[in-house]
């Protein structure tokens, strides 16, 4: 262990910092898989977190090649897994942002892409 | 602030540490009163009085402190997430949208009815039926904490596991570190009372055994909850969660050496000798007392940042 890392916390009590909550629920894997190459546009993104999320507070937007928005609007979170339904968007690089709230009230987003075509 | 490797919010932190002590010293002080006190009490009942009395009023003020800083909690949540002032968190709705749509404000308001339930027995306790109902929601006051937090998000079954053992976890810190304060004060009250000899060393000895089944429900629950969210001795060694875990470890062990001195070099001695040396004992139960009490308020300020932190067993695959 680095003692000198420990030395911040002895002053625990008195601290009073400001800043913004830390983040919790890492994205740990998704469906078309982060930054591969699938044949044809798939219906749906889904996205599997490392903790459960709150339904209200978490979303995801996918964008195609063109910069169209192409997710239904309103994603489906049961668990820590979180999907959304997609209209057909042509080939190319699509963008997928995502934000959520885990259950034990963090706050985190992201983003990654996949490609679609041959 | 960057600390552990992440930046952490310094008023969630303190008030989450407040709410935390708060809430084990309800829970403690009416398992003290349970478990320690009224048996310790049968045989000297001239010392009812006054120690019920600062029983009631110890409960009180913590059970108080619990509620505004619960308040609280769910207040600074709404701003974080709605990015508003406290005013226009509460008129714009996010307000009614946390406490409404997300498992922290249902809890949340579950615990308040707890808490209530708690002040309506302790108000209206008449009967021992009244006083146990007071224990058993004060305990539940606290170990429902663990629905709020990591072990809340922990997916699959694997989270219920998690849960239970958050919630005996909370439930044995309350016993123990929570029962410090009344024991702390008791300590206190028998060094103006020459008579109070036989319930001086019945107490001690009663909370030193609580201390020890809370010591040992500490080390099981913690050993489920550090495996679940730690994962390895890499993400103990590696990650700022798993070196603040070892330090909150390191505090409960200088408390356990603390609680050791006072049950096998300290208690033994009220038994024996005379006055005098006898208030020297009581002087020396009561500094390391409060000894704990202190480490115990610091375990509970390391949780209130660990709840902030990334699990270990998150980033070390």
């Amino acid at each position: 262990m680095r003692h000198s890392s420990l030395i911040p916390v002895v002053p625990l009590l008195l601290l009073l910092a400001t800043g913004e909550a830390s983040a919790h629920a890492f994205l740990d894997h998704a469906e078309p898989r982060v930054g591969n190459k699938v044949a044809s546009p798939p219906r749906e993104v889904t996205l599997w977190f490392t903790q459960k999320l709150e339904p209200a507070f978490s979303g995801v937007t996918v964008t195609n090649p063109a910069g169209e928005r192409i997710d239904g609007g309103k994603a489906r979170v049961s668990g820590n897994q979180m999907s959304i339904s997609l209209r057909p968007g042509g080939t190319g690089t699509y963008h997928v942002n995502w934000h959520v709230l885990s259950v034990d009230t963090h706050t985190t987003d992201g983003n990654f892409t996949f490609q679609v075509g041959q | 602030m960057i600390w552990f490797g992440a930046e952490i919010d310094g008023p969630m932190i303190v008030t989450r540490t407040v709410h935390f002590a708060a809430s084990a010293i309800t829970a403690g002080a009416l398992v003290f009163r349970g478990f320690v006190a009224e048996p310790a009490l049968r045989a000297a009942p001239a010392a009812t009085a006054p120690i019920d009395k600062q029983l009631r009023a110890t409960t009180w003020i913590a059970l108080a402190v619990a509620v505004v800083s619960g308040l609280a909690l769910v207040l600074l949540l709404t701003m974080s997430l709605s990015d508003e002032g406290p005013g226009e968190a509460v008129m714009s709705g996010a307000l009614r949208d946390v406490l409404n749509l997300t498992q922290f404000g249902w809890v949340s308001q579950l615990r308040l009815a707890i808490a209530i339930v708690v002040a309506i027995c302790l108000a209206f306790e008449r009967s021992a039926l009244w006083r146990w109902l007071a224990l058993a929601a004060a305990v539940s006051l606290a170990a429902s904490i663990a629905w709020t937090g990591h072990a809340a998000s922990t997916p699959f079954t694997l989270g219920y596991l998690h849960l239970a053992s958050d919630a005996l976890h909370l439930t044995a810190a309350s016993a123990w570190i929570g029962g410090l304060v009344p024991l702390a004060l008791l300590l206190g009250m028998a060094r103006r009372h020459k008579g109070w000899t036989a319930l001086e060393f019945d107490a001690v000895g009663r909370f030193s055994m609580l201390g020890i089944v809370s010591v040992a429900t500490l080390i099981l629950s913690g050993i489920v909850n550090s495996w679940i969210l730690v994962g390895s001795f890499r993400g103990l060694l590696e990650t700022g969660y798993g070196q603040l875990l070892m330090l909150k470890l390191a505090a409960f062990a200088v408390m356990l050496a603390f609680a050791a001195v006072n049950r096998f070099a300290l208690t033994p001695q009220l038994a024996l000798l005379s006055d005098d040396t006898r208030q020297d004992t009581l002087r020396a139960l009561s500094r390391n007392t409060l000894i704990e009490i202190a480490l115990g308020l610091s375990i509970f300020a390391m949780v209130g940042v660990l709840g902030t932190l990334h699990p270990a067993a998150h980033l070390v695959k």
